[in-house]
């Protein structure tokens, strides 16, 4: 059986949003809610990802009047949701207490190892996912809210400029530039934790 | 070990699967029914005046009568054979008024 969603097109919901009708909001929460979810998920811790999700929503819902249906309301949708996750890692970022944490000796020795010259399946065979994670946050945590989203977006999540950018609200340039910069940045700070770890030994 | 460039694409391969091995979060519907009190609360959504848009329409809705009118005249002055500057020396030269250049520009 057919219900409202199905029957009515996201702009048809639209229409009938904007003309007053708030309950019918509801159908495009229904619809889009695991993609949002999922976007939220890659980018935001996880105990603030619900939070964020409802953020998210209800950007979307105060910005309806200005939604044009050039690109379709799940791609709109999305760079809502990658935008309210940049503006939580800059409101983080900005309240951010220094000094951070230095890398821990076990995440030094995954490092060590993935890059080392054994197999590429080393990192399956003798690391976990979960130290793998863990450095990852840490590495990115040194970035700032811009480079963390476009490393994330072009260098993790594999987009291409051209999408990453949409998602983002920056042109392709800026985001070729940024995407540089951050991936250098990133490399200089895991190659320094290698360095340090080197030193002590 | 080799040079960390050289394993660049093997750091960022271990690197993508963490990413996105990463647990995706699970919300119930008491979450949607929090989402939609919140949007409840905020009220419908205020009807935009967008004085641009409104400025735009009403140029345009007037744009063939202006055409409209711009061809007519066009066509009216070349059926009177109307040039501006020869008609306004004929009327200084024929001066039927007994009027005097001096009169008409004084210095």
């Amino acid at each position: 059986m057919l219900n409202d969603s199905d029957r009515f097109s996201d702009v048809d919901i639209i229409h009938r949003v904007i003309n007053g009708d708030v309950n019918a909001f509801e159908f495009l929460l229904k619809k889009y809610r695991e993609h949002v979810l999922r976007i939220v998920s890659r980018h935001i811790p996880y105990q603030e990802t619900e939070e964020i999700a409802e953020d998210v929503f209800v950007r979307a819902y105060q910005s309806l009047p200005t939604f044009k249906q050039k690109s379709g309301f799940k791609q709109w949708l999305s760079g809502i949701a990658v935008r309210t996750c940049h503006d939580f890692w800059r409101k983080q970022y900005r309240s951010r207490e220094l000094p951070m944490s230095s890398l821990s000796e076990k995440h030094q020795d995954w490092l060590e190892h993935t890059i080392s010259d054994q197999s590429s399946d080393s990192f399956n065979e003798h690391s976990s996912q979960k130290e793998a994670r863990e450095l990852l946050d840490w590495a990115l945590e040194r970035l700032s809210a811009e480079e963390r989203m476009v490393i994330e977006l072009v260098y993790l999540e594999g987009l291409s400029v051209k999408e990453a950018g949409g998602l983002l609200g920056w042109s392709t340039a800026n985001v070729k530039v940024r995407s540089f910069r951050s991936r250098k940045k990133l490399e200089k700070i895991l190659k320094k934790s290698m360095e340090k770890k080197g030193e002590e030994a | 070990m080799k040079p960390f460039k050289e394993n660049d694409e093997k750091l960022k391969k271990a690197l993508m699967v963490a990413y996105h091995a990463k647990e995706k979060a699970e919300v119930g519907e008491g979450w949607q029914m929090k989402v939609m009190n919140r949007i409840r609360n905020l009220g419908p959504l205020p009807e935009q005046t967008d004085y641009f848009t409104l400025f735009g329409q009403a140029v345009w809705r007037f744009a063939p009568a202006a055409c409209v009118l711009i061809v007519a005249l066009t066509l009216f002055l070349v059926k009177l054979d109307f040039i501006p500057e020869y008609e306004l020396l004929n009327s200084l030269m024929s001066n039927p008024a007994e009027f005097t250049l001096e009169q008409l520009f004084p210095v």
